[in-house]
């Protein structure tokens, strides 16, 4: 199980790294943490010719507030990402998911870019990015450009970025002081991906839900908005809320499918039940950020 | 296939080598280093049998390039104890709680342990749940848990003392 | 925890180091990273090997084109079947004999299973033969793969020139009259069916062999396995060399758990080329290899009825078991240990079976962790469900049934002799040890709320330590010695996978010669130190290798008394070893430390005793009873989240009689490492095939091994009594394996009551499939993917080619045949669970219907008399006393120059026999 041979580059600067990808013509792949990428070269179901370490481009790295929201550098370490006192206070939901990636040993080499980019479904970033409205800002040297997390992804490990791109950021916008945190996964065994998972947040102001945000993950081949849920629930009273056809919403806006570890029918009988239980609990805890 | 020249620091000692781009900094360090204590059980990222430390962080060294070390100070558990014949706290830990048998899962699961006796507000909880990142096919997890246990108290008071 | 032993305090010395929880003399070396495992021994120009596999189940090897590869710089050689047959090997099963079907190292014509090795690469690093290894192109003509037992049943054979894909059976189709009436009558009748998953080995260490040949015919492996001297003997036999020409040297071993018994295709492939390419070959297994081209074992289904009268008790049973033995097993089986230990802890007054395995196109079928650990799974899990039906407590109904040492001794319904078993008594230990009223009101109020909580007991016995049954099963050697300088060596045959046996065997020797435990060292792991052994096989070195290195060191301290005496002018009795001081007893002035008189014994000749033999060194090969027997009841309680279908296990105790226990830590981590694969087989693991034949769980992100997390604290209730083995132990390694599944799935069986039965346990039991249970509907989706098996009966489900031939009447045609002497030569083949074993039969029939005869085989020649010949139909019993005293009843039938027929052969079931006048 070793990796096919390829170059391997360093560069210093995120004009380096772009100049690089856009000469490589789709041969370059850049690794980040490389706990996803590594494995996939090792299998070798990834055969790139050369590899770009952005690990030691200054500006994609840390975690920075900016106007209308926070901004993560994609080489951010997930385990100082969760140490972070900015995202504890602004992101709690973004905390929460990210303490269910991987493991201790992972997490201490993985980036939040990393888990961003790849778009694993059944992963709990790139559905946090969704369900929180996050935006991914991308450069190339053609330019840079910003996509909505929803838009970013297009199926298992399919994303809109171009072979000649690289996230440069990637920018959650601000929730309010005590919005409350929705997060629930089921896997197998701690470090899994999920068999069934949703997160995001909820802001009640006025006796009445103001703003939400859900996604499920691993009910899907991307993170899976439950846009007609949050349709639902804006403007509503927490109390008059009906769970149980809010949940057959829910499931409906997910496209859940077989495989190894769990049925379709799995997926989408335990969605409904973790929806209403996530909700009730958040509702009903007000764990509050 | 390009070679490339790394320097980094593995236990204590300085070392200077040319290494293709795509060798993992465990078989760096079996292969060319000798440092056959890291263990490969899965090359992707699972078992944990190849933890090190990397700068002081438990890491996978299957999920690492060796190119990718380049000016780090990595620890094996060949030189995790002080001196030889010595054993670190995690070691011995291990040792009297029949933490291991056949050992191959063991220079991983000591070195998660040993960095996070480093780290003060390490306690028995946050040691069981690293341990999740380690695969024993073993040991039923037993011993480990009664070497966390061990541990966690001696960390708890190295703390309370100062 | 209890540390007592309840061996008599003999020895030689005060200080009792048997029974003590001492560290391992391993454990320094393992932490601080100084093992030496196969893949980290390198030596001076050692090439590096990969193979390129088939990617198909089953097909036609058309075209192999290897020329690109073999420019690549760096590539060595490259080897296919044709080549690589120069050095000829004759692969043998784990019993030594050679496999039915031929098995190549490289397949030639026909690929059988996706990962079947085609064209071995060898090159200066394991990455250079990677990259050679995907300029490989190989082209095949598909044939349709054979994958499921169902799918084998239906479809023609695999192998060439068989006749079904039947790799081995044993018993009998139809239950017999009687027991068919005595189940169908019974008060209670009731049915319970398993489905088992197939499952990896998985040690942490994958397989691994490092070969060099040493001039025109000697031969050095490093190599993970069980037992190198079992390598040795194995690998001689299979290259015909002599076994001295072959060391094989195994330190240190990442665990095994039967997969590393022998070795298999690609270790043969490396072990050959090294032959034929006079440079050292290293091939290491990566994890992808692992699971998906490695032997792997347990895929199996059993249905098993059983009859029971209105109090609950046994009256009679029936069980089909079939058995999934891929594409080349490691020995063709039917695993008929499941039916001679199904019952053989149970009053069961009637007993009978059909076993088969079946060749398939997927992965061989190896040895785990209690093969025949299924019997235990579907009886257990049988009589909680016979409990609920019958409205008894499952404590209740085992204890109407189970063998108590009050009923004993007694012979179990398959013929199995049991006098020294308790696992009624552990069962009562247990029962004391856990407040069962006060649970059950837990329960009840925990339903209340809709939190499902359930508690699961079984109990079991195992056969342990065997030995002098079959050719690999030997006993054990220890070979003692006191050095000069007074530390003790020793060279034992036994080898650790991770048992610890340098530890245990330590404590062995410093308990019996009174020394220091630091000052015993114990020497394995290299094919030239030490005698024969099998290895860790059966749970057997804690008891063979702990007795041989008791009685051994027993020897050893008689002729330090005998020595001392003589020097100190005392009796022998008086003379005592303590902590590695010799003392005279009543003269503390004369005690000496054991060096001193060491070195009498060696240097000074005229100072020892008449006919003394100089040195202080003893050795005994310990041939145990066949078998030891051990036994368990184990209780779980488990929380089941009925929203989920996910499974907490809050609680598992485990109260199992091992007889002495040598070192607690050692016994306890064997149990808990036992029971940690067994949470795994029942909650987590599986290795699927999808219907192309492919391995779909490819890497440990999609086989799930039990973390930290899945397996609970386990409780220990050590109810032991000695064995009445040299030094009273019991062998531990299997049981958590095979007492741990049935105790778990009763728990959640138990908490999932309310909702309905388990109708048909299919494991794992995955949150999806426990929803199934819940809800009563196919939420996970194996409904659908597998309702012919759920419909078609097994035995129904079979086209049976080879079925005995209906015994005849009266026919003018069989008179006629009869009127042709049978006398003569006949060419035999019994098909044993231990293989084909091939014989000449020659009748002589006196006239009047009554026949003689004599048996021979490789094993020997045996006469007979007695029989009686009766329109075709011969029958005759033949005493045997190998591999144990047996009566073998045959049943044949000739017509013309053809026999077929069977043999009942006691315990083992009925074999069929096959042949023609020679
Ligand atoms: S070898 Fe690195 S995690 Fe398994
Ligand atoms: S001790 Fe063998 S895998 Fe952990």
């Amino acid at each position: 199980m070793k990796p096919a041979p390829f170059d391997y580059v360093r560069p210093a600067s995120i004009d380096e790294a772009c100049t690089i990808l856009s000469e490589a013509g789709g041969g370059a792949t850049v690794i980040a943490g490389g706990q996803t990428l590594v494995p996939l070269l090792n299998l070798r179901m990834s055969q790139p010719f050369v590899l770009v370490d952005i690990g030691a481009i200054p500006e994609l790295r840390g975690v920075d507030r900016v106007v209308g929201g926070i901004r993560v550098g994609p080489m951010t370490r997930q385990a100082d990402a969760l140490e972070d006192q900015l995202l504890a206070q602004h992101l709690p939901a973004f905390v929460r998911a990210l303490s269910h990636v991987g493991h201790h040993q992972t997490r201490n080499r993985g980036t939040i870019g990393g888990s961003v980019a790849l778009g694993e479904p059944a992963a709990e970033m790139p559905a946090t990015a969704v369900a929180l409205g996050a935006e991914i800002e991308i450069a190339s040297i053609r330019g840079t450009r910003r996509v909505p997390a929803e838009a970013f992804y297009l199926g298992p490990y399919m994303t809109v970025l171009e072979p000649d791109e690289l996230v440069t950021g990637i920018i959650y916008p601000d929730w309010p002081q005590g919005h409350l945190v929705v997060f629930q996964e089921l896997a197998q065994r701690p470090g899994d991906f999920a068999l069934v998972g949703m997160v995001g947040a909820l802001v009640i102001e006025g006796g009445l839900i103001q703003r939400v945000g859900l996604s499920w993950f691993g009910m899907g081949p991307t993170p899976m908005k439950m846009r007609r849920v949050e349709a639902e629930l804006q403007g509503k009273a927490p109390d008059a809320l009906d769970l149980k056809s809010l949940s057959r919403l829910a499931v409906s806006d997910a496209a859940p499918f077989d495989d190894h570890h769990a049925s379709a029918e799995y997926r989408r009988t335990v969605g409904g039940r973790m929806f209403t239980r996530s909700i009730g609990d958040a509702l009903a805890l007000g764990e509050v950020a | 296939m390009s070679e490339y020249r790394v320097e980094m620091k593995v236990n204590g000692r300085r070392v200077a080598e040319a290494v293709e781009a795509r060798t993992s900094l465990g078989d760096f360090l079996r292969l060319k280093l000798g440092y056959t204590g890291v263990h490969m059980g899965c090359e992707h990222g699972v078992c944990g049998a190849c933890t090190i430390m990397v700068d002081g962080r438990a890491v996978r060294s299957c999920l690492m390039l060796a190119v990718q070390a380049e000016g780090s100070e990595v620890l094996t558990v060949e030189g995790l104890a002080d001196a030889q014949d010595a054993l670190h706290p995690a070691q011995d830990a291990m040792r009297k709680a029949h933490g291991l048998q056949c050992g191959f899962c063991t220079p991983g699961v000591v070195m998660t342990l040993a960095s996070l006796c480093a780290d003060r507000r390490c306690d028995e909880q946050s040691m069981v749940a690293a341990m999740s990142g380690h695969i024993c096919r073993c040991t039923g997890y037993q011993g480990i848990r009664r070497a966390i246990t061990m541990l966690a108290a001696e960390v708890g008071s190295a703390g309370s003392d100062t | 925890m209890s540390e007592q032993t309840l061996i008599p305090s003999a020895g030689s010395g005060a200080a009792r180091w048997i029974g003590k929880r001492v560290e391992r003399k391993e454990d320094a070396r393992l932490l601080t990273g100084r093992g030496q495992y196969t893949d980290d021994v390198v030596l001076p120009g050692m090439l590096h090997v990969a193979f390129a596999r088939s990617t198909i189940a089953h097909g036609r090897i058309t075209r192999v084109e290897t020329s690109v590869a073999a420019e690549l710089p760096g590539v060595h050689a490259i080897y296919t079947a044709r080549e690589l047959a120069a050095q000829p090997i004759t692969m043998m099963s784990f019993f030594f004999t050679p496999s039915e079907v031929p098995i190549t190292p490289l397949a030639g014509e026909l690929v059988q299973y996706v990962g079947d090795p085609v064209v071995m690469v060898i090159a200066e690093t394991r990455a250079i033969a990677e990259d050679a290894v995907s300029l490989i192109e190989i082209d095949y003509e598909e044939l349709s793969p054979v994958v499921t037992i169902a799918d084998a049943m239906a479809a023609a054979p695999i192998h060439p020139g068989t006749e079904t894909n039947v790799a081995s059976e044993i018993g009998d189709e139809e239950p017999e009259e009687d027991l068919a009436q005595a189940l169908q009558g019974a008060h209670c009748l009731l049915t319970q069916e398993v489905v088992h998953q197939r499952i990896s080995q998985a040690p942490m260490e994958n397989r691994a062999i490092l070969a060099t040949r040493e001039g025109p015919e000697e031969l050095t492996l490093y190599i993970t396995c069980q037992s190198p001297h079992n390598i040795a003997r194995w690998v001689s036999l299979a290259l015909g060399l002599p076994q001295t020409a072959i060391r094989v040297i195994a330190k240190d071993v990442g665990g095994s758990f039967g997969l590393k018994n022998t070795p298999w295709k690609e270790e043969c492939a490396v072990i050959c080329a090294a032959m034929l390419f006079g440079r050292p070959l290293k091939w290491t297994e990566d994890r992808y290899e692992a699971l998906t081209a490695s032997n792997q074992c347990r895929e199996a289904q059993m249905r098993l009825s059983a009859a029971l009268d209105a109090n609950g008790r046994l009256v009679a049973s029936h069980a089909v078991y079939d058995c999934n033995n891929g594409a080349y097993p490691q020995g063709a089986d039917n695993n008929i240990a499941v039916h001679m230990f199904l019952w053989a802890a149970y009053k069961m007054p009637a007993y009978a079976f059909l076993s088969r395995g079946w060749y398939t196109n997927t992965n061989g079928l190896a040895a785990y962790r209690g093969p025949w650990a299924m019997e235990s799974l579907i009886r257990e899990t049988l009589l909680d469900k016979a409990a609920r039906r019958l409205g008894i407590d499952p404590v209740e109904i085992r204890r109407r049934n189970l063998v108590y040492l009050k009923d004993q001794p007694a012979v179990s319904c398959m013929g199995i002799p049991v006098d020294d078993i308790t696992p009624g008594e552990c069962l009562e230990k247990l029962v004391a040890h856990f407040d069962f009223a006060a649970f059950r009101k837990e329960q009840a109020q925990a339903r209340e709320q809709s939190r499902y909580l359930g508690v699961g007991i079984a109990a079991y016995i195992e056969p342990t330590g065997s030995a002098g049954s079959m050719v690999t099963m030997t006993g054990e050697l220890a070979q003692v010695r006191i050095e000069p300088t007074g530390r003790v060596t020793a060279m034992m045959s036994t080898h650790s996978q991770g048992h610890g046996t340098a530890t245990t065997m330590a404590q062995c020797i410093a308990d019996r010669l009174g020394v220091a435990y630091d000052d015993v060292t114990v020497f394995e792991g290299d094919s030239s130190r030490g005698g024969f052994g099998p290895g860790a096989a059966g749970s057997r070195q804690g008891v063979i290798g702990g007795g041989a290195a008791i009685r051994a060191s027993e020897m050893l301290a008689d002729k330090v008394r005998v020595l001392a005496a003589h020097l100190f002018n005392a009796s022998p009795e008086s003379v005592s070893i303590e902590d590695g001081i010799v003392h005279i007893a009543g003269a503390p002035e004369m005690s000496r430390p054991l060096g001193e008189i060491a070195n009498i014994a060696y240097a000074e000749p005229d100072r020892l005793p008449p006919g003394f033999e100089a040195g202080l060194e003893a050795q005994f090969r310990y041939q145990p009873p066949p078998m030891t027997l051990t036994s368990a009841a184990h209780l779980c309680v488990v929380e089941v989240d009925t929203d989920t279908g996910f499974v907490k296990i809050l609680r598992w105790i485990s109260s199992e009689d091992c007889g002495t226990v040598i070192n607690p830590g050692v016994v306890e981590g064997q149990i808990s490492g036992g029971l940690a694969q067994a949470i795994g087989m029942v909650l987590l693991e599986e290795m699927p095939y999808d219907a192309r034949g492919n391995p779909t769980a490819a890497t440990f992100k999609d086989y799930l091994l039990p973390a930290i997390s899945d397996v609970p604290v386990f409780e220990f209730i050590h109810a032991n009594t000695p064995s009445k083995t040299i030094g009273g132990m019991r062998g531990v390694g299997e049981g958590g394996a095979i007492i741990g599944p049935p105790t778990l799935v009763n728990a959640i069986a138990d908490a999932l009551s309310p909702f309905g039965e388990i109708e048909k346990l299919v494991l794992p039991l995955t949150p999806a499939r426990i929803l199934d249970i819940v809800e009563q509907r196919d939420v996970s989706g194996f409904g659908a993917s597998h309702s012919e098996m759920a419909t078609a009966p097994v035995a129904d489900a079979v086209q049976e080619p080879e079925a005995p031939p209906p015994m005849p009447e009266n026919s003018q045609e069989q008179s006629a045949a009869e009127a042709r002497s049978i006398d003569g030569d006949w060419n035999m083949v019994l098909k044993t669970p231990m293989g084909p074993q091939p014989m000449v039969v020659t009748f002589a029939t006196d006239g009047a219907g009554g026949v003689s005869g004599m048996f021979s085989s490789a094993e020997g020649s045996q006469a007979f008399d007695g029989g009686r010949l009766d329109a075709g139909r011969v029958r005759f019993d033949l005493k045997v006393e190998k591999p144990m005293k047996i009566t073998l009843k045959y049943d044949l039938l000739i017509e013309g120059d053809i026999v077929s027929g069977k043999c009942k052969m006691g315990m083992f079931g009925s074999a069929k026999v096959t042949g023609q006048r020679a």
